[in-house]
This record gives structure tokens, sequence and C-alpha cells, in this order.
């Protein structure tokens, strides 16, 4: 080949490397000169936008209710209020906890899934007709946790569609097993978050004995509960490792007493590592209920939500009771038990490698449930012209601003203890800080300050990151103060806006491994940048000039 | 690859355990109290068995007596596990009749259940035994004739996973099941950037494939 040829081809390359890189490599003057002399490149045509797709993946927005669970009925003598709600509590299992699981039947237990001695009641001491004497068990529930064997959590449960954050959970002591068979791998219904609401009467000699079905050690702290610093027999009672006790190690037990002389609603937590512990899910309502004679209380509320036997102080001022449990997870240290199944290395995890200081919070719960599961068994049901009351905690580590669309509430209690009539407050926004309560009076009197009429009014956190879930939302813990008029017979609200579709689907909350939120649901465009092939022909090109030049070179120096 | 892999393994534990799997909702159903079946404050047995033969067996050819203590002192030898039972292996001859005595040394419950009997006989093809805290429960059983590895676990949360799980090998059995203390190990779980994503696998045997097979070649060559 003559010189002259292979000269060409070299600058014919060079050219063609210099036409073919994308233009905004280069220095911006430099595009700005080019402009100038030759003009703008020509118009491109962007992609066509990917229209939406409906995922065929969604989830029934509200499972049937085939084992007739939500009507209202009457088990062992107990009469057990309809559940308006979608999702309702086992009413066998409400039917145990107002009677004790002591004085029902076998079928019932069985029903419940309940131990015999989950909730022992005894003696009526004060001669009202109902009993003052109260064993109440609790055992531990890891729920979405590691298995040596799957690459899944087993004892499954979703705060959302897809969502599976490793929790810790109280429950009452249950009998058989924790998953619903044992082809499944879903815990039971009796097991979820949060660890449920307690109720006791004003003045019952209460014993609660935690024992310790979990791996890891814990204790119970009744946080605004009256009750003594030391137990009859000198045992620690406050269930504090750094100040009163040591921990109940896995497979032990101890009991803790306590006869309340002050009623109020009240909150029970784990006292271990408190930083892990008790936002895994440790942490429960107490609500000391006033003395009234024939006042049988629903010991548990499992899941929290409407109260199916309210006691009988309640049921003299209120229409309908709710327990409202909000509690927010931080999805890195629910990782740490997904992570090993050695205990030795869970516990390095969890006390020493997880940090909180360094936390940010993903997953916004009311009820143990992020929207749209909030709708299944979270709503607040009403009809005009009531008084309705809510219990809510806030078991998690930032506050709550709650907002009730379309209604003013009134601030009966602060932690549990009553404010003066006078001085109420009526608002739109409550804030709890983190373990405060709040028992808030709804009225549903359309004078279009308690009430602006009917509907489906959200009932969410506004502190905006409440109500996402992963960050995408709608999520978090939004959910709703539904009229019985917008109520379908299934107990779903009637809404009037955008599809839920997608929020029912186990991708909708997921980020890709880039941190993306980029889902095929959603409606996107092709991303536009430099093409791969053109990388690749820009590539080829440079290293043909390289190696024509180093041939060139090889070539004519052992000439010259 | 790696999803299959557990899929495959769910399946397998499935047909070893559960003889043929039934619809996920039969447990609504179970009200009635079973023959067989006893609970108390002390715990319960379900599936009691102690004189109907399975149907293909024609009479009881060995009789066998299994004690066994539960709780977390049985997890010295086992470093990693929480809880446990004192013996993690049991052998028996098919068509034998087995009395359990279950012991629990903890203060919380512990069950000793065994799963894939056959359904006729067994109400969910399940033998089940549940003791409180300090208590212990005894039954009896009946396994069939075939050469067959009953999974033995304690169904409360976590308690097969740290540790809780044995099996009973009937006849010469068929295999042993994956993490037994002492017997087998863990089944492997995926993990770390490589085996969490396969484009990381291909590409990774890939290069070892290219530069064993290059030398190979090479050496050939020679
Ligand atoms: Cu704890
Ligand atoms: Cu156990």
């Amino acid at each position: 080949m003559s010189r002259l040829l292979r000269v060409l081809l070299l600058l014919i390359l060079v050219l063609a490397f210099v036409v073919l890189l994308p233009w905004q490599w280069y220095p911006r003057e430099w595009r700005v000169w080019y402009a100038d002399n030759f003009g703008a490149s020509g118009f491109r045509q962007q992609a066509e936008t990917i229209p939406a797709t409906v995922s065929e993946n969604v989830e029934e927005a509200c499972p049937p209710d085939i084992r007739g669970w939500r009507k209202s009925q009457s088990i062992a003598g107990v009469d057990i209020a309809a559940s308006p709600n979608c999702l309702a509590d086992n009413p066998h299992a409400v039917a145990a906890f107002v009677k004790g699981t002591n004085n029902v039947g076998h079928m019932t237990l069985m029903d419940a899934r309940l131990s015999p001695d989950a909730v022992v009641k005894g003696r009526d001491l004060d001669g009202d007709g109902d009993p003052d004497e109260i064993h109440i068990r609790l055992e531990v529930f890891e729920l979405n946790g590691a298995s040596p064997d799957l690459d899944v959590p087993v004892t499954q449960y979703s705060i959302a569609p897809g969502v599976t954050p490793g929790l810790w959970v109280f429950a009452p002591k249950s009998a058989g097993m924790s998953t619903e068979n044992f082809e499944s791998l879903l815990a039971q219904p009796g097991l979820r978050l949060p660890s449920p609401a307690i109720r006791v009467e004003q003045g019952d000699k209460v014993i609660v004995t935690l024992e310790n079905t979990h791996y890891m050690p814990h204790t119970i702290h009744f946080h605004g509960v009256d009750h003594p610093f030391m137990t009859a027999n000198g045992g620690g009672n406050d269930g504090v490792p750094v100040a009163s006790e040591k921990p109940v190690m896995p497979g032990k037990q101890r009991s803790y007493e306590m006869q309340p002389r002050q009623t109020g609603t009240m909150f029970y937590h784990c006292h271990v590592e408190v930083q892990a512990h008790v936002l895994m899910g440790l942490n429960g309502l107490f609500v000391v209920e006033e003395n009234r004679p024939n006042n049988w209380v629903q010991t548990f509320n499992i899941g929290d939500g409407f109260v199916r036997h309210s006691s009988v102080a309640v049921k003299e001022k209120y229409d309908r009771e709710y327990d409202l449990h909000y509690l927010d997870l931080d999805k890195e240290l629910g990782e740490k038990i997904q992570q090993s199944n050695d205990p030795r290395i869970v516990t390095q995890l969890i006390n020493r490698d997880y940090n909180i200081s360094q936390a940010d919070f993903e997953y916004y719960t009311l009820n143990g449930r992020s929207f749209p599961y909030t709708a299944r068994d979270s709503l607040i049901v009403t009809a005009p012209d009531e008084l309705v009351k809510l219990r809510v905690v806030n078991g998690g580590s930032e506050g709550v601003a709650l907002h009730t669309h379309g209604h003013k509430v009134t601030i009966t209690h602060y932690d549990g203890v009553e404010h003066p009539k006078p001085s109420r407050i009526t608002r739109d926004v409550v804030w709890i800080a983190s373990a405060q309560r709040v028992d808030l009076e709804l009225s549903t009197e359309n004078d279009g300050l308690h009430s602006y009429g009917e509907g489906v009014w959200l009932l969410h956190d506004h502190q905006e990151r409440g109500v996402t879930t992963n960050g995408f939302g709608p999520g978090g813990n939004v959910s709703a103060i539904v009229y019985e008029r917008y109520l379908q017979d299934d107990g779903w609200p009637m809404t009037f806006g955008m599809s839920w579709n997608n929020y029912l689907t186990s991708g909708f909350y997921q980020r890709q491994d880039d941190g993306s939120g980029v889902t095929p649901l959603l409606p996107g465009v092709e991303k536009s940048g430099p093409s791969v092939l053109r990388l690749v022909i820009l590539t080829a090109l440079a290293g043909l000039f390289v190696g024509l030049v180093a041939g060139w070179l090889w070539r004519v120096r052992p000439r010259g | 690859m790696v999803k299959i892999q557990v899929v495959l393994f769910l399946m397998g534990l499935l047909l070893v355990a559960v003889n043929p799997v039934h619809g996920a909702d039969e447990h609504h159903h179970h009200h009635h109290q079973m023959p067989g079946m006893s609970m108390d404050d002390t715990g319960m047995v379900m599936g009691n068995n102690k004189s109907t033969l399975p149907d293909d067996c024609k009479e009881i050819t060995g009789e066998y007596e299994i004690n066994v203590q539960a709780g977390t002192s049985y997890t010295k030898s086992y470093m990693s596990t929480m809880f446990g039972y004192s013996e993690h292996e049991w052998r028996v001859e098919p068509c034998s009749r087995i009395t359990v005595n279950f012991k629990n040394e903890d203060d919380v419950r512990h069950q000793w259940m065994l799963h894939g009997l056959p359904k006729y006989l067994y109400d969910r093809g399940m033998f089940h035994m549940e003791a409180s805290g300090g208590h212990a429960q005894t039954g009896v059983f009946i396994v069939p004739s075939d050469n067959k590895t009953y999974l033995v676990h304690c169904d409360i949360a976590q308690h097969m996973e740290k540790g809780m799980k044995a099996q009973l090998i009937v006849g010469s059995g068929s295999g042993d099941l994956w993490s037994i203390p002492g017997v087998s190990a863990d089944f492997e779980r995926p993990s770390g950037i490589v085996f969490k994503n396969p484009v990381f696998v291909v590409l990774l045997v890939g290069l070892v494939f290219m530069v064993v097979f290059v030398l190979g070649f090479r050496f050939f060559r020679i």
C-alpha cells in the first residue's frame, strides 16, 4: 500500500471518530463554534412512550370472608359486634379473650388457636360480677425470619404487597403451629404486627407471664401502667435489664405483677436493646379500663383496630372504639435477622452492627400494615351523629402528625390522663411523639367543625414520608374515616379516584438494585444517551487507528 | 438459576414430607375433635394411634419406644442453634408401632411433630405432640410399610430453623433431610454479589471456562 493511501486511511479514521463522538462529550466552546459555523444538529425524534400496562398479578383487594368472621355473633355467651372492615378478628379468639381461655370450651380454643392458659380469669374480688384476677401469658414470635433451607423469609407476614420486613412481636400464648398449615409459609392470623392491645380493668390483680419462645433475650416494661418496682417475692418488675432484672433468656419465663389504680391508655414494650427490640415490633397498647359492674373486657385486641367487645365504660359514652398503633420500621434493621440463621451472628448484627443514629425508616405502618392493606382492616368505619373513641399510640421512633380529612377531633386524654374539659383542644392535626398516647373523640355530627359530612375521608400522618412505603406513594400509614354509606358489602371502601390495582402488586413498592423505582407497571420512555453500538464502533475505530499506526511504525523503523 | 434451586428444594421437601399435597385451605375445616386427640394445660397430642394399621401393613412388625427431651440445653454440640432435642435421628422398621415419650425441659412450649403419614389415617398426615413448659406428653403412632424419611420438628416460629429439627428413618429411609443438627449440613443459601445476580454467574463461569480452555489448548499444542 502506498504511503499516501495509508495516510488517507488514517485521516478518514480520525474524521470518523471525531464525527461519531457524541456532541455532548466535546467542550462547550467547541460546540458553540461548530453551531456558529455549521448550524445546530438536525432534529432527532425521541423514543415513543411505552404505554402503561396493567399487571396480571394484581392481588385481590378484599379476600372473601369464607369463615364468617365479620358478622355479629355470640360465642360462648359473649356478644361480638359485627366487624365492618374487610378482614375481621377471629371471633372465637375474641370470645376466649373476654371469658378467659380457662372458661371456654375445647372447640372455641381450637378455633382460636389459643393455649388453655393464655388468659386465665379467676375470682371476682370486689363482687361486681366480673373476674378481677387476670393471668396473661405472652410469647414472642419472629415473623419473616431466616431459614437455613430457604432463600425466602419464613413465618411470613406482609405489611404491604411483597413487603416482608423481619419483625418480632408479642402474642398471646397460642397452641399448635405458627404457620397457617404445614404446606404454608404464612403466619397464622393470630401472629401479626402490631403486638396486640391488652385490656384490663382498674383494680384487677394482673399477672403477665413472658414465655420467651424466641432465640433472643427479652423483657416487658409496662410504660405508664401503675406497677411496683419489685414483685411480691422481690423479683424485678420494671422490665429494665440495666436497672431491675436480668433479661428473660430463650426458653425461660418470668411473671410481672400489677394492680393498676389509675385508668388510661398506656403502653408496653421490651426493654432489651431498646434501639432495636422496640422498633422490631415488640411494643403495644396497654389499656386500663374504668371499673364497672359486669365489665368483662376483651383482654387482647389482635392486630388492634376495631374493638369488637368494648368495655362498659366506653359503651356508656361512645358508639364505637378503635385502637390505632403507629410504627415506623427500618428496612435495614429488619434485614439483620434475615442475613444469618446463627443466633450469635444475629446478636452481633443487632447489638453491635446496627447503628440507629445513621438509620432512615422506610416503612410506616398503622396497626401493622401499610396502604393499601390498611384498607382491609384499619378503616375507621362510622355513621352520621356518632361518637367514636380512638386510642392512639405511636410505637415508632419518629413523631406522627395525624391528620383527619373532613373532621376535627378532640383530644380527651394525653398519656392516659384525662385532660380537663374546658381546656380540651379540637384540631385536625394531632402530634404524637414517640411512645405517646392520645385518646381522641371523633364526632360525626355534620356541623362543619367536627365533621363536614359523609364520605371517604383520609386519615394519615401529614409528615409526607409517613404516606410512603420504601419511598413510594401512596403507601405508609394512609387509612380513612369511612361512613357506612360509602362502604361496600365486603368492607372495601367505595372510591372515585384512581384505580388501586398498581398498589396491589408486589412490584410497586420494590426498588431496583440501583436504587431506582423503575417498574414495568409504570409508563416510561426509553433512556436516551450514547448508544452501546456507537461506543463499540468508536472503540473499534480507536483500536484500528492505534493498530495501524503501531504497525506502520514497526514496519518503517527497520528499513530506515 | 438460584431461584430454581430453591423451588426444586421446596418441592422436594414437600414431596418427602407430604405425600399428596392438598389444597391450602384444608385447615379451615378441622374444627371437629379428632379421634386420637387430647388437649389440656400441659399440652396436646394429635394423631394418637395405638391399633389402627395402615392399609399396607398386615401386622405390627416392630415395637419401639423413643424417649426424647427438648430444650435450650440440648444445643451445646451445635453452636449455631438455640433450641434442640436430645436426639435428632431415630431408625425404625416399616409397619412398626412407636411410643414417643416427649419431655419438655424448657419453661416455654415445644412440639414434636411428625409429617408425611397417610392422610386417611392421620389428620393432615400428622402426628403432633405439644408440651407446655416443664411438662411431658406421650403418644403412639404406627408407620406404613414404605422406606421413607419423615421430618420431625417444632413449628413454633424459628424453633425448627434454630435447631429443633430431626428425622425418623423408616426402613432404609429416603435420604437425609437438610440441616438436621449432627446429621446433615444446612442447605447452601445463595449469598454474595456473584450468586445474587445471574449475570455475574454467567460472566464468572465464562471467564473460568475460557482460561482453562486456552491453557488446555496450548498444553496439547506443545
Ligand atoms: Cu426484646
Ligand atoms: Cu419449640
